[in-house]
Formats: C-alpha cells, sequence, structure tokens
C-alpha cells in the first residue's frame, strides 16, 4: 500500500521537489513555467530588449541637450532596464527570481515547490566557500552530493526511476519466460528438449559480466538496460511456468477444450495460463525487489544508467569515495532498504492471502 | 429390419492404437473393426484397461503423441478419413461434428472460467457468433439439460455446482454445436445413481430428437447398456470379444467373458447365493497372453485357446463374437 502510494506520488514529484517555481505572477501575468518555461522566457526576453531600447532611445534623445543624469524618467527606465536584465540573467532560477521579486516589490510573487531544489541542479553558487559534499542542513535535508546536487531530490526522482525500471524489468522478463515456458510446457517433446537445453547454456552466460561488457560497449540507456537484463531475467519464470504447464496440460480441461475444437493458442493462453499463475504472482515482488538491486549494483560500478540521472547506486559509489559524507552512503542505504522491505511485505500479504492454510505460520 | 437402410456415420476399420511404455509397445487397442449407424445409440462394454477410452479418443485423435500412437487403421466419419485429415480440418470437426463427453466432471471443466464461457467458447469458434448470441445459446443450452434458473447459473463458476450439474454442463457444451456424433466416455460413472438415471434419460431424450446423429456410450456398467444401448460392442484386451444388438446379447451371450459379465449383475428375479465372479484380473498390457486373450480365465479353455487368436464370426445375424467356440476349427 504504502509503496504503492509513494510510487504514485512519485510521479508528481515535479509539483513537490524542484527547481523551477509552479507558477511566476510577472507584470501582472501569469506563467505556469512547471513544465515549460518558454513563454516566460520569451517574455522577460523581449521585455529586457525592448526596455533597454526605450532606455537608450530616451538617453540619445536627452543627450542632445545637456544630459541631465538626474532626469527622473531617466532613472526610472534605467532602474526598469537594469530589472529585466537581472531577471533575463536569472531566469531560470526561481529561487534567485523569488528573492529578486522581494526586493523590487512590485507585486510580483513567484510559487515555488516546497522544496525547491531539483535532481540535477548544480548548487554551487549557494553553496559559497564550502565545498560539496556538504552535508544535511536546513535547506537541503539530506546534503549535496560531490557535485553540489541536493541528495533529497536525487532520492526521491531515483526511486521513481529505479521503481519503473524494476516494474518495466519485470515485466519484460515475465513476458518472455511466460511465453517461453508456456511453449515448452504445452508442446513438450522435442520443443521442450531443445528448449531446455538452451536455457541451460543461455543461464550458464556470466550474467553480470556480459551486461557490464555490453554496456561499456554502447553507452546504455534506460530502454537499453532493461532489454539486456530481461535477456537474462526470464530464465527461472520459463521454469516455473514450463512446470505448471506439464502439469495443468495433463488435466481433463484442457482434453476437453481440444476436443471441442480449441486452438492451440488460445488454449496456452486463456486456458492454461489462468491456471497456471501461481508462481507468477508469488515470485512478482521478489522480482521488482531483484530487479531494483541489480539496477542499484549496476550504477554502482558506473555500468548502468548514464550521468546525469538520479540513481542510488551511484550515490552510493560517491559515498564510497567520500567515506566521510556519511549521509552520501546512509541516505540512498535507508531508501533502498525501505523500498525493498516494503515491497517484500507485498509478497508476503500476497503469500499469505493465496495460503490455503490459514494458521500454518502461527504452529 | 429397420437398420439395414440407416446409413453408416462412423466406420472403424482395423484401428490399432499403441502406446510406448518403456521402449515396449503396449497394444491398447489392437485392430478394431466397427461401425456405428445414424440414429443408433451404440454402446462399448467392458472392463478397465480394455481399450474403451483409448478408441473414444483414437476417434476424435486425441492419443497424447508421444507416447501414444496410431499405428494403422482408418476412421470415417461420413466418408471422410479423420485418421488422414490435417491438424487444422481436426480442430473443425472436434466440438462441431464430433464432440465428447468426458469422465471426470469435476476435472474436465476449467476452473478459471464461468460455465457460461466454456460453453460458449465451441459456439463462437464454430458458429461464429458473437458474444450476445453464444451467451443467449448458452443459456438455451442449459436449460436443455434441465439445469435450473439458467439465467443465472450461466455466470456461476465451475466449483458452484453441483457433479451431477457439472455433467450436464458438460454435455451442455458437447451438444452446444448439435455434433452429429456425440461420444459419451463414462459420462454416469463418477455420478450417483440417482443422478446417472437423469443423465442416462437426457441423453436417450438428445438421441430421439435426431435421427441423423448418433451416440456412442462407453461405460463397465452393463445395467447402463441396457437401459439405453441398441447395439452394444464387448471389449477386452483391445479387441472386441461381440457385438451385437443390446436385446440380442442379453438374451443370448456367446463369449464366455460376456457370459461371465452378466453373471456377475445381481438379479432381481432368480435367487443366488453369491455373485458369479469372472476369476483373476485384466492382463497387464505389456504381455497380453497369447491366443485368445481371456484363456487364462476362461472356463471353457481349450488348447487351441493358447496358440491361436480366434477370429470375429458372424455366427448369428447381426451378432459377431471372437471366440474358438464358434469356430469350427476350435471345435476339432
Amino acid at each position: 500500500m504504502i509503496i504503492g502510494a509513494a510510487y504514485f506520488l512519485s510521479f508528481f514529484a515535479e509539483l513537490g521537489i524542484n527547481d523551477k517555481a509552479l507558477l511566476v505572477n510577472f507584470d501582472g501575468k501569469k506563467f505556469v513555467t512547471l513544465y515549460n518555461d518558454v513563454s516566460f522566457k520569451k517574455y522577460i526576453f523581449a521585455k529586457a530588449i525592448k526596455t533597454k531600447e526605450i532606455y537608450f532611445e530616451y538617453k540619445t534623445l536627452l543627450s542632445g541637450d545637456t544630459l541631465n543624469l538626474h532626469d527622473e524618467k531617466l532613472i526610472s527606465l534605467k532602474a526598469e532596464y537594469k530589472l529585466y536584465d537581472r531577471i533575463k540573467k536569472d531566469f531560470d532560477n526561481h529561487r534567485v527570481l523569488r528573492n529578486i521579486f522581494e526586493e523590487q516589490k512590485r507585486g510580483d510573487w513567484i510559487i515555488l515547490a516546497p522544496y525547491p531544489y531539483g535532481p540535477n541542479e548544480n548548487l554551487l553558487d549557494e553553496l559559497g566557500d564550502r565545498n560539496p559534499p556538504t552535508g544535511p542542513d536546513r535547506k537541503n535535508f539530506l546534503g549535496t552530493d560531490d557535485r553540489g546536487r541536493d541528495v533529497f531530490a536525487r532520492l526521491i526522482y531515483g526511486f521513481r526511476i529505479y521503481m519503473t525500471f524494476a516494474l518495466l524489468l519485470t515485466l519484460a522478463s515475465y513476458a518472455i519466460g511466460i511465453l517461453f515456458g508456456a511453449a515448452l510446457g504445452y508442446y513438450g517433446g522435442k520443443v521442450d528438449f531443445l528448449g531446455l537445453r538452451f536455457i541451460e547454456i543461455w543461464a550458464s552466460i556470466p550474467f553480470l559480466f556480459t551486461v557490464m561488457v555490453i554496456s561499456s560497449i554502447m553507452i546504455p540507456n534506460f530502454t537499453l538496460l532493461i532489454v539486456i537484463l530481461s535477456l537474462f531475467y526470464w530464465i527461472s519464470m520459463a521454469r516455473y511456468i514450463r512446470a505448471e504447464f506439464l502439469r495443468e496440460k495433463s488435466n481433463d480441461y484442457v482434453q476437453a477444450a481440444i476436443a471441442v475444437g480449441v486452438s492451440d493458442r488460445r488454449i496456452i493462453l486463456s486456458h492454461i495460463l489462468p491456471n497456471s499463475l501461481t508462481p507468477v504472482i508469488s515470485f512478482l515482488p521478489f522480482t521488482v525487489i531483484s530487479g531494483i538491486a541489480i539496477l542499484a549494483s549496476l550504477d554502482f560500478l558506473g555500468f548502468g544508467l548514464p550521468e546525469p540521472t538520479p540513481s542510488w547506486g551511484q550515490l552510493l559509489s560517491q559515498g564510497v569515495s567520500n567515506l566521510s559524507s556519511w549521509w552520501l552512503t546512509f541516505s540512498p542505504m535507508a531508501a533502498m532498504f525501505i523500498t525493498l522491505m516494503l515491497i517484500a511485505f507485498i509478497g508476503e500479504a500476497v503469500r499469505e492471502a493465496l495460503d490455503p492454510k490459514v494458521y500454518s505460520r502461527m504452529r | 429390419m429397420k437398420k439395414k437402410h440407416r446409413k453408416e456415420l462412423l466406420k472403424v476399420e482395423n484401428l490399432k492404437t499403441h502406446f510406448m511404455i518403456e521402449e515396449q509397445k503396449a497394444k491398447a487397442v489392437d485392430g478394431l473393426d466397427f461401425n456405428v449407424f445414424e440414429g443408433e445409440f451404440f454402446g462399448i462394454v467392458g472392463e478397465s484397461g480394455s481399450g474403451k477410452s483409448v478408441t473414444a479418443l483414437s476417434i476424435l485423435r486425441l492419443i497424447p503423441d508421444p507416447p501414444g500412437k496410431i499405428s494403422e487403421g482408418k476412421i470415417f466419419f461420413r466418408d471422410r478419413n479423420l485418421l488422414g485429415l490435417s491438424w487444422e480440418d481436426m480442430r473443425k470437426i472436434r466440438g462441431n461434428e464430433i464432440s465428447m463427453i468426458f469422465q471426470e466432471p469435476m476435472t474436465s471443466l476449467n476452473p478459471v472460467f464461468t460455465i457460461g464461457v466454456q460453453i460458449m467458447e465451441p459456439l463462437m469458434i464454430h458458429r461464429n457468433m458473437d458474444k450476445k448470441e453464444a451467451r443467449e445459446e448458452s443459456i438455451q443450452m442449459l436449460k436443455k439439460v434441465g439445469i435450473p434458473s439458467p439465467e443465472m447459473r450461466v455466470d456461476d463458476y465451475p466449483h458452484q455446482f453441483s457433479g451431477g450439474m457439472r455433467q450436464r454442463a458438460m454435455i451442455a457444451i458437447a451438444l452446444s454445436c448439435n455434433p452429429s456424433l456425440l461420444i459419451a466416455d463414462e459420462p454416469t460413472t463418477a455420478l450417483d445413481v440417482t443422478v446417472q438415471a437423469q443423465i442416462l434419460e437426457l441423453m436417450t431424450e438428445i438421441k430421439n430428437k435426431r435421427k441423423d446423429s448418433a451416440i456412442i456410450l462407453i461405460t463397465h456398467d452393463l445395467a447402463v447398456i441396457a437401459e439405453t444401448c441398441d447395439r452394444v460392442m464387448v471389449m477386452y484386451c483391445g479387441k472386441i470379444q461381440e457385438i451385437a444388438g443390446t436385446i440380442n446379447l442379453f438374451e443370448n451371450p456367446l463369449h464366455p467373458y460376456t457370459k461371465g459379465l452378466m453373471d456377475s449383475i445381481p438379479t432381481l428375479t432368480k435367487k443366488k447365493k453369491r455373485l458369479n465372479t469372472i476369476p483373476g484380473n485384466v492382463p497387464g498390457i505389456l504381455n497380453f497372453p497369447p491366443g485368445c486373450p481371456f484363456h487364462p480365465r476362461c472356463k471353457h479353455k481349450m488348447p487351441v485357446c493358447e496358440k491361436v487368436v480366434p477370429t470375429l464370426l458372424e455366427v448369428e445375424e447381426k451378432h459377431l463374437v471372437r471366440c474358438h467356440l464358434y469356430n469350427k476349427e476350435g471345435k476339432n
């Protein structure tokens, strides 16, 4: 439950944890800058150029006479032009923007995210003379990493990426495993024999090294990693499903279905499969767990998702190289621990719900 | 006789179905010749392991291969050799023209589908009905097989049905496409006696409704045969031992095996101390005795029985027997 809610919420992480403002009210105009701040940028840039032009026009106009630097209009124009110029410079750093707005007291306001730091945002300017990684403080709950990025933001965005990755990996590998296992179990005979030998050969390829080799040749991205990993992850599920199919296909209802003239494909997919999903259901959470763990370890080794993707494994490896910065090691470990534990609880609950012997564990 | 004018629906010629068991050939069905006419209720009777069910599965080509194999013979259904058909053509016949009722109503229904869905399946496959029509039709089918309030029961799962109702549902599935040939493989074995009678009545009713279709009833219960069938085939060790009209067979059984079977039925009229049994067991499938397979258990054993396999002879009109007692050579 908690993990499901957390995962769901993580899709709205931009609302809560972001260096971009949610809403900007400027010159009486409102800009939704959350996902797309182009209109705001355009407006600012155009305005900056225009005010500059006006200012210089007015200045040359005045310079015909004696240039009165204390001309009120000139001063106000200059102030306006300087303001827009300043905003233009910092238009994408909304925290700075907020400070400017507050300074000016022109009625402009900006709504920042409750936790106004982005996962890939470099905070070096704000850290001042402190060198990253900096420890947790009131501004950055969990400190910053060795590149001055906020650890908390990276953890949350990393959670989303890790969960999505693990779920997709599970989905892909189960799809392959179920289809393969179903074919082996249903057709049996030569198909089964050859398929099993193939599985044995495939399973004996050292998986971690292969992934490392592949990802050192190609730059791995999210999709590629899922493809590579699911090529190795389907094996155990194929074995279970094969066994289930071998058992189920000898049941009378399968023969009855054949006798009624149902096609092979339909028998496999809609008659036997629903009856042999037991291993799928009971293994699903644990495969998700191992999906998260494997991505973390690949990231840790540097063969996982490329920089600057927010990643727990990468944080951990930073922690190892900066051992004195305990928050770099501690926070991803804690995050991983909690996540994996929650998923394992799901698995346990599923197992318990399906357990016909209710009190079997009590005795 | 009426039968002479009837058309042959199914003709089995020299059917041999073998199973490979640990490199040995088990002849489950060994040279079967029989035919079933339209409008006939044909019974196949025999002890367990005599090849009845294998015969039925062979007709629908449902023998698991490996280890089983139909090694020889022809099965003509309306002049088409079923054994020569492609798998795809066979699929079109199954459930549509020939359908089968299985022995175990408890396991023959898929536990994850509702009864309705399972009856709808053949309708949608063979009759190209859409879901709505098929659902209507399946409700009709359930009504036909006597399930009360079928509109509600159609959405029930098999575990919500009692044994008798499941068997009715199985029959509804088998009958849904109006097959010309219905093979019932011990449909009543798993049911209690009252339900048995209902099911048999239902099947007789179905048969009487359609004159051009036939039912093959496989059972080991002679009472069931006597009640329903027109003609009976007695099987033993994968071979036909006797074929005759039901009345003829019961009044005048010729084969010692048939006689033995008859003697082991309790009767109301005669007072007997104890029922007769046939001594011994059905021989193991891998070592059928040479000669007549029944000779180790036969009261009328002759020397020739141990060596020569008797041939199927027409002793009376439409009454065929495989026994040396009725063979002139055997008597010598």
